[in-house]
């Protein structure tokens, strides 16, 4: 709720703002799915300010517990924009994601990042 | 049966020498007692316990001996639970460990104790409540040791992490950083690797002596003048990169 995210994709939005977690009633952590509103876009893209969207997190600031006793963080909060399906609007992904995606079934995202942490 | 007996027979017995005189006899119908069960289980113990009754002269030394010897005798032969009476705190906490040397032990001793009524059998070393935790942890980490030596990693090392990850089965990851912190709890040793990766600072947390870990490499070293380096992520992200 009111998290300002990073928008990682060219989907056209570059900030937008958490407005609920979809799952969960504790918010959203590495990997799960939020839903946005665009507080600020490219003037030609996809998706317009204002617009209430769907994302991916892929990167928290906030430590993610593997299984195997390890933890990955990141430097920043990221997003990567949806459809209602899970599938991503833009075509591009910019720096790293991690593997947590696997196993919540978002391999599109993962086949378009350059990098997976 | 007989093992019933005992500990009530125990706890007859007077604790303080002093007490002896007055309950001298007492002491001999507790006796006589505890030689009937044991005849059938046990015909050594009976006859030592039969000369005994024959010759009270010094009910002090009678009683300190026999207290001596009924003690030594429960903590070798009997369960946990008897010898925790007397204060054996050994088998309390480590029951799989004493069981099997008590249970191993109990026949050699029961004669070496007989014949030798003086002699006390060599004390084993007492494993006391709070050294558990770091036996427990110094064996994990050498049965992680023989599988893969892990060579000793501080921080400001610049470090090659080969990880094989469940599900990326086919090719191992491989994770490059600075270590900016290791914090030693036994077997969960960890050590926080940095970096930066397409832009984006990346921090991540390894067990050391996971299975997982197929190598650890050092590649370098940076001289630092701190335990933690959290000031690198305040810092140029130049400082974090490693090609």
């Amino acid at each position: 709720m009111r998290t300002v995210l990073k928008v990682v994709d060219n989907s056209g939005a570059k900030k937008v703002m958490c407005i609920q977690a979809v799952k969960g009633k504790k918010g959203a952590r590495l990997g799960d799915t939020i839903v946005a509103s665009v507080k600020e876009a490219y003037p030609n893209g996809k998706v317009k300010k204002g617009k209430v969207v769907h994302g991916v997190v892929v990167r928290a600031a906030m430590q993610r517990g593997r299984c195997d006793g390890s933890e990955v963080k990141f430097d920043d909060n990221a997003v990567v924009l949806v459809d209602k399906q899970g599938q991503p609007i833009g075509t591009r992904v910019f720096g790293p994601v991690p593997h947590e995606l696997r196993k919540k079934k978002h391999v599109k995202i993962l086949s378009l990042a350059k990098h997976i942490a | 049966m007989g093992s019933k007996v005992l500990p009530q027979a125990l706890l007859t017995i007077p604790r303080q020498p002093n007490q002896c005189p007055t309950k001298k006899l007492v002491f001999s119908n507790v006796l006589s007692r505890r030689s009937s069960p044991l005849n059938s289980a046990r015909d050594s113990f009976s006859r030592v316990s039969s000369t005994y009754v024959g010759s009270i002269f010094d009910p002090i030394a009678v009683a300190m001996k026999k207290r001596a010897f009924v003690v030594r005798a429960e903590s070798n032969s009997e369960s946990e639970a008897e010898a925790a009476e007397e204060g054996g705190a050994v088998a309390v906490e480590e029951p799989s460990e004493v069981k099997a040397e008590g249970e191993g032990e109990a026949g050699a001793e029961k004669e070496a104790t007989l014949e030798s009524e003086e002699a006390k059998p060599p004390r084993k070393p007492r494993i006391k409540l709070g050294d558990i935790m770091g036996i427990l942890n110094k064996n994990a980490i050498e049965a992680s040791e023989k599988e893969r030596p892990v060579p000793d990693i501080r921080t400001g090392d610049i470090v090659e992490i080969k990880l094989e990850v469940p599900e990326n089965r086919r090719r191992l990851s491989i994770y490059k950083g600075i270590v900016i912190s290791r914090q030693n709890a036994g077997i969960h040793t960890t050590i926080r690797i940095r970096r930066i990766i397409a832009g984006i600072g990346v921090e991540i947390v390894f067990p050391l002596y996971s299975p997982n870990i197929k190598e650890i490499k050092v590649v370098k070293h940076r001289k630092v003048r701190r335990a933690r380096l959290y000031y690198l992520r305040e810092k140029l992200p130049r400082l974090s990169t490693f090609k």
